[in-house]
Order: C-alpha cells, then sequence, then structure tokens
C-alpha cells in the first residue's frame, strides 16, 4: 500500500509537537444503577496502564467491561471505586482532547453526515476549511464519499460507522478511544481502515485505546493487547507484540503472528470463554 | 408528470367541498329553509363577497392575537418544559402548579383578566396563551425527556457548553415532539381568540359574529365561520410549513 495516500489520513497542517497523553487508573470498579436489585457490578477492580504515545488493544468477551472501561477513562462516567490519572492529573470531568468511537455510533440523526462530522468543527471553534479539507479527505479515505448530504437513516450501519470513525479524527486529537471501530465494517474496508489508522498513529504519536472484539485486529495494530475475563471484568494478561511496522494487510505471513493469536486463544479457553 | 399527480392531489379536496357546497344548495331549495336558520351557500358567499373589507380588517385583528397568544404560551410551554424535564427541583417544583392550572377551565378565568388587565388586548393575549402552553408544556416535557442519555456522551465528549447542548443537541432532538404539539395548539387558539372575542370587544371576528347574531344575520355568521376556519386552515399550514422548513430531515 502506497504510503503517501494512506498519510492523507494524518494531518498535514499544524504541527502538534504533541504526544498523546498516558492514563494510569488503579483499582477502578464500576457499578451501575442503585440499590441491592438494580444495582449491577460491570467492571473491575481493575487496573490500566497506558503510556503517551502507545496503542493498546482491549480484547475480552462480550459484556465484561469494555465499553464501560472506555466510559471511564474518557471521563464520561464516574468511577465507583478507584481512580483514574489523565497525563498526571486526576480525572475529573470529561477529557475534550479526545476523539472517540463509540460503539453504538451515537451520531445525530438531525445532521447530514457531513455535518455530523463538522459538530466537532463548530463545538471546538476549530478553522472551517481546513476541518471541511480534512472532512474530504477522511470520507474520501474511508470509502462514504458522496454520503456527506444523506442523514444517518439513510446509510448503512458499516457507513455509519465509518462517518462516526471521520468524527473522532476530523479535529486530530491527541488521544483516540475507539470502541470495536471496524466491527460493522467489510472485510476490505475494515483491512484498509487498519493501515491507515496504524499510519495515522506512526506519523502522529497519538494515544490509542482500541477495543476489539478481533484477534487479528487487536495483534495487527497493537503495542500491547490486554485481556480481560469475564463479567465483571478485570485484566488477566497482558501481551506485548513485538511484530514490525507497518504490519502487512496478510498477518498470516509472519508466523509470530499465529503464536500471539494462539497465546490469546489459550488464554479465553482457560477463562471458559470457549466451549468446545 | 409528478406535477400533473400533485396538482390532481390537490384538487381532490377543493372539488369534494365543491360537491358539498353544491349539495348544501339544491336542499336548502328544495326544502325551502327559512334563510335565518340555514342560508344557501350562495347566500352566504354573497356576504363574504360583499363584506370583505370588513371580513379582511377583523379577520387580521383576530390573526394577530392568535399568533401573539400562540407565542405568549409555546414559548414558555418550551422553556418550563425543558427545565421540568431537565432538573428534578423543576419538576418537584413547578409539576404540582401546572397539574393544578391544567385541571382549572382557564376559559372561566376570562371575567377575571377582564378585571385585572382591562379592556384592550392583553387579556386575550394571557387567556389564549394560557390555553395554548399545556399542550406544548406536555409535549415539550416527553420531547426533552425522550433524549436517549448517550447523546451527552457525545456531547460531553466534544465538549458542547451548555447553550451547544441545549441548541445543537437537545432543541434538535425534542422538536419533532414540540412541533405535534404546536400543531394541535394552534388550532385551539383560534376558537380561544374568538371566544374571548365575545366577552369584551370592538373589533375581531368575535365581536363580528355578536353583531350578526344581534341582527339574526345568518348568511353573514356563516360568513364569518368560513373566513375564521380558513384562518385556521392557514395557520396550521403555517405550522407544519415551518416544520418541515426546520426539520428537514423528518422528510425522508
Ligand atoms: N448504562 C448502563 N446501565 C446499566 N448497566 C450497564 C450499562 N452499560 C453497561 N452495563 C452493563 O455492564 C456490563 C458491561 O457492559 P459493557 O458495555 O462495558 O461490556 P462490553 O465489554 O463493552 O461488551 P460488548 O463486547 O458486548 O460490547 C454489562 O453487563 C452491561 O449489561
Ligand atoms: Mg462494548
Amino acid at each position: 500500500m502506497d504510503k503517501g495516500n494512506s498519510a492523507a489520513m494524518s494531518s498535514s497542517s499544524p504541527v502538534r509537537a504533541m504526544v498523546g497523553a498516558s492514563i494510569v487508573a488503579s483499582g477502578i470498579t464500576k457499578v451501575y444503577g442503585h440499590g441491592t436489585n438494580a444495582a449491577l457490578h460491570a467492571l473491575g477492580p481493575m487496573g490500566l496502564n497506558v503510556k503517551p504515545g502507545e496503542f493498546v488493544s482491549l480484547i475480552g468477551p462480550s459484556g465484561c467491561g469494555k465499553s464501560t472501561t472506555l466510559l471511564l477513562v474518557s471521563g464520561l462516567e464516574s468511577v465507583t471505586e478507584g481512580k483514574i490519572e489523565f497525563d498526571g492529573q486526576i480525572l475529573r470531568k470529561p477529557i475534550s482532547d479526545v476523539g472517540i468511537v463509540f460503539q453504538d455510533h451515537l451520531l445525530l440523526d438531525f445532521r447530514t453526515a457531513l455535518k455530523n462530522v463538522m459538530l466537532q468543527q463548530e463545538i471546538r471553534g476549530l478553522d472551517a476549511a481546513e476541518l471541511r479539507a480534512r472532512a474530504d479527505m477522511l470520507f474520501d479515505r474511508l470509502g462514504i464519499a458522496g454520503s456527506e448530504g444523506r442523514y444517518p437513516r439513510q446509510l448503512s450501519g458499516g457507513m455509519r460507522q465509518r462517518v462516526s470513525i471521520a468524527r473522532a479524527l476530523v479535529h486530530d486529537p491527541s488521544m483516540l478511544l475507539m470502541d470495536e471501530p471496524f466491527g460493522a465494517l467489510d472485510a476490505i474496508t475494515r483491512t484498509q481502515s487498519r493501515h491507515d489508522l496504524e499510519m495515522l498513529w506512526m506519523e502522529t504519536q497519538k494515544t490509542v485505546l482500541f477495543i476489539t472484539h478481533s484477534i487479528e485486529e487487536a495483534v495487527g495494530l497493537s503495542d500491547r493487547v490486554l485481556v480481560m475475563s469475564k463479567s465483571p471484568g478485570m485484566i488477566v494478561e497482558e501481551i506485548k507484540i513485538d511484530l514490525p511496522r507497518p504490519r502487512p494487510a496478510h498477518l498470516g505471513e509472519y508466523p509470530e503472528f499465529a503464536q500471539y493469536a494462539e497465546r490469546i486463544y489459550q488464554i479465553f479457553a482457560k477463562l471458559g470463554v470457549y466451549k468446545f | 408528470m409528478s406535477t400533473g399527480i400533485r396538482t390532481s392531489r390537490a384538487l381532490e379536496p377543493v372539488l369534494w367541498f365543491a360537491g358539498l357546497l353544491l349539495i348544501w344548495q339544491i336542499l336548502v331549495r328544495a326544502f325551502e329553509v327559512p334563510i335565518f336558520v340555514l342560508p344557501a351557500p350562495t347566500d352566504f358567499l354573497a356576504d363574504l363577497i360583499e363584506e370583505r373589507h370588513r371580513l379582511a380588517l377583523h379577520g387580521l385583528i383576530t390573526t394577530k392575537l392568535i399568533l401573539y397568544g400562540f407565542i405568549a404560551g409555546a414559548l414558555p410551554g418550551v422553556v418550563l418544559g425543558y427545565l421540568i424535564a431537565k432538573f428534578r427541583l423543576a419538576e418537584q417544583i413547578l409539576y404540582p402548579i401546572v397539574v393544578f392550572i391544567q385541571g382549572l377551565p382557564k376559559i372561566t378565568l376570562a371575567p377575571l383578566m377582564l378585571v385585572w388587565f382591562g379592556f384592550a388586548d392583553t387579556p386575550k393575549v394571557i387567556l389564549t396563551g394560557l390555553i395554548t402552553f399545556f399542550p406544548v408544556l406536555v409535549d415539550s416535557v416527553a420531547g426533552f425527556k425522550s433524549i436517549d442519555p448517550r447523546q451527552y456522551y457525545l456531547s460531553k465528549s466534544v465538549g458542547a457548553s451548555w447553550w451547544q447542548t441545549f441548541r445543537l443537541f437537545e432543541l434538535p432532538s425534542a422538536a419533532p415532539q414540540i412541533f405535534s404539539g404546536l400543531r394541535i395548539t394552534i388550532v385551539i387558539a383560534v376558537t380561544v381568540v374568538i371566544v374571548v372575542e365575545w366577552l369584551n370587544s370592538q373589533n375581531g371576528l368575535g365581536y363580528l359574529v355578536l353583531r350578526a347574531m344581534d341582527g339574526t344575520n345568518t348568511p353573514f355568521l356563516f360568513a364569518i365561520l368560513f373566513v375564521a376556519s380558513l384562518i385556521g386552515v392557514v395557520l396550521s399550514f403555517g405550522v407544519a410549513f415551518l416544520e418541515r422548513l426546520l426539520l428537514p430531515w423528518r422528510r425522508i
């Protein structure tokens, strides 16, 4: 894949000498709801440590608390116990220099695809022309060019997901929190997007916390893969991925890839996630 | 081709209406119904044309009051609806008052309004506002409460201020439901203004109704009713048009 083209996904404009922030969470738990009946222990106690500029994946069974972790780390939900430090500061309010891909997209029905993406510009008061150019490039890159004027209800699930990815990237944040961002994409777009994200990350030193169900994606993208246990989840294993970058579209080319994948399968088998 | 279909669609109700008038005309003439009981269409259409200046003048006065009353009721309805939906405290304080006033037959407040606010337009606008306020309030509360709470994850993560959250997230989300309140309310407002004009007025369609009754001028009464319903239809279309204009995503 040509590097010049994918470099377009990152910003050519304001050179931000900024490295992504760090996240240090210790002993965090989340209980949703109140009262003995309504309360649901969704997560933890769990520790999490993401270094500046690092690409970390969270992988784990459905319902184990991955999305909850993202909401806690972003400051959008408050922790029930424990504390989170964001760049050394105790996290008290939602972080703002961030791009989030929510699992259920959260597009606004009443805005067109382009206006959903340009929400970032409108609210943050950024340069309209510059952000518009970036939005155009992202639409093109993500294969949704031509859908700018359409409303979310007129888009397929995969298209909505791509609009929400564009919205998370358009303002060039120094931290990316992505909750199964490629889950609804077709195989080709998925591989392309994975590569684009890797290139973007390599150029910009963003900190990325990436949630996925796909072992291939986790190994294909990450510096470290954190494997979570069943609900209420905690991190049971940390796997450093020592593969050269950029990693190829077909990871099967690496014998090491199969070994990493096998290790993760083994952990899931041990946790009882798979029952054969 | 499609415009042809459109025109014939729009024409359909007009033809029905014309047919109805024709039957009405034939029946009244055939049974020789006295004109003060039920005038034939030709009778009140003649009045409509003859008195068109007076009807237009008073019709506009009434329309103005309808719009003022509508706005006076709808605007606080949306604002209070937002407060009640958003803040538990506002709900606890305001809802009992709202429920109590809602139970009150508000049209009976008319004499009191006249005592308090005199004989100008103020009491009419206030009373119309009071009556239009409630449907809008109820729909606004429902509209603002129906917002998906996850939407606030998005608004907070992009760093939206209070005002941006209201303008860019909450108001557009609640707007379809608010408009369904407004559509009902505008028609109610027409009735209310005319009834209030009966109580005290030197002008407006309600005043003309009284004049027509005094002289047992039934054809003129029908002409006034025709103008009143015309105002109702035009205002309803106005609200629907505004909705289409402001909520383009509803059309898809
Ligand atoms: N807002 C909420 N209120 C109550 N319970 C919740 C809420 N959000 C999540 N939960 C519960 O918390 C647990 C963890 O949910 P979470 O969405 O974090 O899982 P997940 O790992 O992201 O799952 P998936 O892979 O299916 O997306 C689940 O049992 C879920 O039912
Ligand atoms: Mg999830």
